[in-house]
C-alpha cells in the first residue's frame, strides 16, 4: 500500500522520534521494569547476606559482554536511522541486520547462562535472589526477542524500499523500542550482577 | 439503525435488564440475611441466594455483550448479520436454559440437582460462580459457539475494523476461558489455580477487551472524533490490559499453595493493572472534549464517561488497595474483597452494558435519542445507582477495615462470628443503600417508557 | 543525484558509544574486584545513571525534545536510582 504523500512525515517539534504511541509503551515498560528493580532492591535489603552470596555465583563476564553487545547494537540502530535520513535504504537495512545479529548474540549468551544455572539445579524456587535474577533476566530476554522481531519487520520494509528521507517514522519507532531494551539491561546488569 | 438485522439486539437487551432486576432482588435478600440470619430460611438459604445473585449477574452481562455485538458488528462490518434467525433461536435457548437453572437452584437441593443433571459423569459443580449444572455449562458452550459463528461470519464477509476485531478477540477469549470451568482437578491447589483461568482472565483479561471496544464504539458515535484516533487508543489500552493482567493472575496465587515467587510476580504486575482503566477514563473524557458534534443522546455520553471513572475507581483503585501480597495477607477474603468486587463489576461491566444500551436502544426504536424528559429520567437513574454503589462500597470498605483489625491485626484477635456482630451496623447501612440502588434501577426502567418528542434517527 | 550528507548526530553518537563501552568496563572491573559497600554502590549507581542518560539523550534523541520528555525520563532515572540507593542503605543497618 503506497501512502507516500507529498509531505514529510509530520513530526511535531519537541516530541521524541517515531510514533508517539511507542513512547507510551516505552514508558509503560520502563515503569514495569522499574517496579521490578525497586522490588529487587528492597528484597535485597532484607536478605543482604543471601543476596551477596548468591550473586557470587553469577556469570558476571557474560553479563558484561551482553551489556557491550546491546550497547553496540543500539549504536548500529542509530546508524540505521542516520542512513535512512540520507535516503540510503540498503544501508539502513544492513545496519538493522547487524543490530539484529548482535541481538542474536545476546540471546545465545543468555541461553548458555540459563542452561548453566538450570543444570546446576537452580530454579525460581531456589531462593529469593535467584527468583529475582531469573525472572528479571527472563522478562528482559522476552523483550529482546520482541525487539528483534520489531527490527526484523522494519529491516524487511527498508530493504524493499518502503522508507525514504521523507517517510521513515517506522524506523525511528522500532529504533526507540530497541534503545529501551538496551537501557533496561544497562540498569539491570550493575544492579543484579555488581552492586553488593 | 442502519442494518435491519441489528434489531436482534433488542430482545437481548430487554432480557439483560430483566435479569439485572432479578440479580438486585437477590442481592437485597442476602444483604438482609447478613443481619437477620434466618430471613427466608429454609426456603431460600444464603448460599442459594448467593448463587442466584452471582449467576444472574454473569448471565445478564452475557446477554448484554451479545446484544452489543449483534448491534455493533453489522454496523462496523457494513454488512447484515450472517443469520438473524440463529441469533433469535439462541436467545430463547439461552434465556430458557438460564431460567431453568435458576429455578433449579431455588427449588431443588443442590446435591439433588447435581445428581439429576449427571454431575457424576463429569463433575463441574460446586465452585463459586461456576455452580451451573453440567448440562447448563454445555448449553452455554453451544450458545456461545453459535453466537461466535454468527458474529465471525458477519465480520469475515464485511469490513474489518479495529473495534470489531478487538471485540471478536475478547468474545472468543471469553468462550475459550470458559472451557476451563470444565477442568476440575481433585488437587485443591490445582483446582484453585485453574479456577482463576476462567474468573481472572475473564474480568481482568478478555472482558476488558470487550469493555474497550464497546466504549470506543459509543465514543465514535456520540463524539464524531476520527476513527483512527479512537482505534489507536483502543489498541494501547488493550495492550496494557494484557501486559498487566496475564501475569497479574498471580495476585490470586499468593496463599493457595503455589510457589512463593507468585507473591512477587502477582504484586508487581497486578499493581500495574489500574493503568488501562486510567487510560480508559482519560480516553473517554478526551474524546468527549474534542468532539466534533453535539449528539442528541446526552445520556449515553454520561454513561460512557461514568464507566471510565467508576471502572477506574472500582477495579483500578479499590483493586490496587488490596492487590499487594503484604496487604492481601491481612485482607484476603474479607469485606474489602466484597467492596472491590461490587464497585468493579458495576463500574466496568454493568455500566458499559448500560452505556451501549443507552446508545443503541433509541436507535433500535427508530430515533437518534430519547426525548429530553426520558433522558433526564435516565440520567437520574445513572446518578442514583452510581452514588448508591459508591456508598455500598464505602460501607463495605469500612466493615472490611474493622473486620481486618478485629479479626487479624489486633493483638487479641476475635473470631469470625464475633467480628461480624461488630460490623453489623455497616451491613444495615449497606442494605439501606442497596434499596436506593433498586430505586435507581426502577427509575432506569421507567425511563424507557417515558414519551415525549424525539429526534429522528439519522 | 545529490544525497544529503551524514546527519550531524552520528559523530557524537560514536563518541557516546565509546564512552558507554568504557564505563561498562569500569563497572565490570569493580564487580570483578568484588568491591562493595556504600561508596562503591553510589559510584556504580552514578555510572549507571550517566550511561542511561547518554542512551536516552543521544541514542533515543531525547536531547532534542521539549523539557517535558526529558523531565519524564530524567525523573524516572532519579526515582529508580533513588529507590536502589535507599534500599541499599536500609540493608546496611
Amino acid at each position: 500500500m503506497n501512502t507516500q504523500s507529498l509531505t514529510i512525515d509530520a513530526h511535531e517539534p519537541g516530541t521524541p522520534p517515531g510514533d508517539l504511541a511507542i513512547w507510551f509503551f516505552i514508558f509503560a515498560e520502563l515503569l514495569a521494569f522499574g517496579v521490578f528493580f525497586g522490588s529487587y532492591a528492597f528484597a535485597r535489603a532484607h536478605h543482604v547476606e543471601l543476596f551477596n552470596q548468591s550473586q557470587q555465583l553469577l556469570n558476571r563476564a557474560s553479563g558484561a559482554i551482553n551489556a557491550l553487545v546491546l550497547i553496540t547494537s543500539s549504536y548500529f540502530v542509530v546508524r540505521a536511522v542516520a542512513a535512512i535520513k540520507q535516503g540510503l535504504s540498503r544501508q539502513c537495512a544492513n545496519w538493522l541486520g547487524a543490530a539484529i545479529a548482535l541481538g542474536g548474540v545476546f540471546i545465545v549468551i543468555k541461553l548458555f547462562e540459563f542452561h548453566a544455572k538450570f543444570s546446576a539445579g537452580i530454579s525460581l524456587s531456589t531462593n529469593t535472589f535467584y527468583m529475582f535474577y531469573l525472572s528479571l533476566t527472563i522478562f528482559h530476554f522476552m523483550h529482546v526477542i520482541l525487539g528483534m522481531v520489531i527490527l526484523a519487520f522494519v529491516m524487511a520494509k527498508a530493504r524493499s524500499g518502503g522508507y525514504s528521507i521523507e517517510h521513515h517514522t517506522g524506523v525511528e519507532t522500532g529504533a526507540s523500542y530497541w534503545h529501551m531494551v538496551d537501557l533496561v539491561w544497562v540498569i539491570l546488569f550493575p544492579l543484579v550482577y555488581v552492586i553488593r | 439503525m442502519q442494518y435491519k438485522s441489528q434489531a436482534v439486539a433488542k430482545p437481548y437487551f430487554i432480557a439483560a435488564i430483566g435479569l439485572f432486576v432479578g440479580q438486585i432482588l437477590f442481592g437485597l435478600i442476602m444483604g438482609l440475611q447478613y443481619v437477620v440470619g434466618d430471613f427466608l430460611f429454609p426456603a431460600i438459604p444464603f448460599n442459594v441466594a448467593r448463587m442466584v445473585h452471582t449467576n444472574l449477574l454473569i448471565v445478564w452481562l452475557l446477554f448484554g455483550f451479545m446484544g452489543a455485538a449483534y448491534y455493533m458488528i453489522p454496523e462496523e462490518s457494513e454488512s447484515e448479520l450472517f443469520s438473524p434467525k440463529l441469533a433469535l433461536t439462541m436467545f430463547w435457548i439461552f434465556l430458557v436454559a438460564g431460567a431453568l437453572t435458576i429455578v433449579g437452584y431455588l427449588t431443588v437441593p443442590y446435591a439433588a440437582l447435581a445428581k439429576m443433571t449427571f454431575n457424576d459423569l463429569w463433575p463441574t459443580m460446586g465452585r463459586e460462580f461456576l455452580e451451573q449444572p453440567l448440562i447448563t455449562k454445555l448449553g452455554i458452550v453451544v450458545v456461545a459457539l453459535a453466537f461466535l459463528f454468527n458474529i465471525s461470519m458477519t465480520i469475515l464477509k464485511g469490513r474489518k475494523t479495529s473495534i470489531s476485531l478487538v471485540l471478536l478477540l475478547g468474545l472468543w477469549g471469553l468462550a475459550v476461558f470458559f472451557l476451563f470451568s470444565f477442568y476440575n482437578p481433585s488437587n485443591l491447589v490445582l483446582d484453585k489455580y485453574f479456577w482463576w483461568w476462567t474468573v481472572h482472565l475473564w474480568v481482568e483479561g478478555v472482558w476488558e477487551l470487550i469493555l474497550g471496544s464497546l466504549l470506543a464504539f459509543v465514543l465514535i458515535k456520540v463524539t464524531g472524533v476520527d476513527r483512527e484516533i479512537i482505534e489507536k487508543w483502543l489498541y494501547m489500552i488493550i495492550a496494557m490490559t494484557l501486559i498487566t493482567g496475564i501475569i497479574g493472575t498471580g495476585h490470586h496465587y499468593y496463599w493457595i499453595g503455589t510457589p512463593e515467587y507468585w507473591q512477587w510476580f502477582g504484586s508487581v504486575f497486578s499493581a500495574l493493572e489500574p493503568i488501562p482503566f486510567f487510560m480508559m477514563t482519560v480516553f473517554a473524557f478526551n474524546m468527549v472534549n474534542r468532539r466534533r458534534r453535539e449528539h442528541p443522546n446526552k445520556a449515553a455520553t454520561l454513561w460512557a464517561l461514568g464507566t471510565g471513572v467508576m471502572a477506574f475507581l472500582g477495579a483500578g483503585v479499590w483493586g490496587f488497595l488490596h492487590t499487594l501480597a503484604p496487604v492481601n495477607f491481612f485482607t484476603h477474603g474479607t469485606q474489602i474483597t466484597a467492596a472491590h468486587g461490587h464497585m468493579a463489576f458495576y463500574g466496568a461491566y454493568v455500566m458499559v452494558v448500560l452505556t451501549i444500551i443507552s446508545y443503541a436502544m433509541p436507535m433500535l426504536r427508530g430515533r437518534a435519542a430519547n426525548s429530553a424528559k426520558a433522558q433526564v429520567m435516565e440520567m437520574w437513574a445513572f446518578w442514583i445507582m452510581t452514588v448508591s454503589i459508591v456508598f455500598i462500597t464505602l460501607f463495605l470498605t469500612a466493615a472490611g477495615i474493622l473486620q481486618v483489625w478485629l479479626q487479624r491485626v489486633s493483638t487479641t484477635p476475635m473470631g469470625f462470628m464475633a467480628t461480624q456482630d461488630q460490623v453489623a451496623l455497616f451491613y444495615w447501612l449497606r442494605e439501606i443503600t442497596g434499596v436506593m440502588f433498586l430505586v435507581g434501577l426502577v427509575v432506569y426502567i421507567a425511563s424507557f417508557f417515558v414519551a415525549g418528542e424525539t429526534k429522528e434517527a439519522a | 543525484m545529490n544525497k544529503p550528507s551524514q546527519p550531524r548526530f552520528v559523530r557524537p553518537c560514536t563518541l557516546i558509544w565509546l564512552a558507554l563501552v568504557t564505563l561498562t568496563g569500569v563497572t565490570y572491573t569493580i564487580g570483578d574486584a568484588g568491591l562493595g559497600g556504600r561508596n562503591v554502590m553510589l559510584l556504580v549507581l552514578a555510572i549507571t545513571l550517566l550511561k542511561s542518560q547518554m542512551i536516552a539523550g543521544y541514542f533515543m534523541g531525547l536531547r532534542k525534545t521539549s523539557l517535558l520528555w526529558r523531565a519524564i525520563m530524567g525523573g524516572y532515572l532519579i526515582v529508580v536510582g533513588g529507590m536502589i540507593a535507599i534500599a541499599y542503605l536500609m540493608g546496611i543497618n
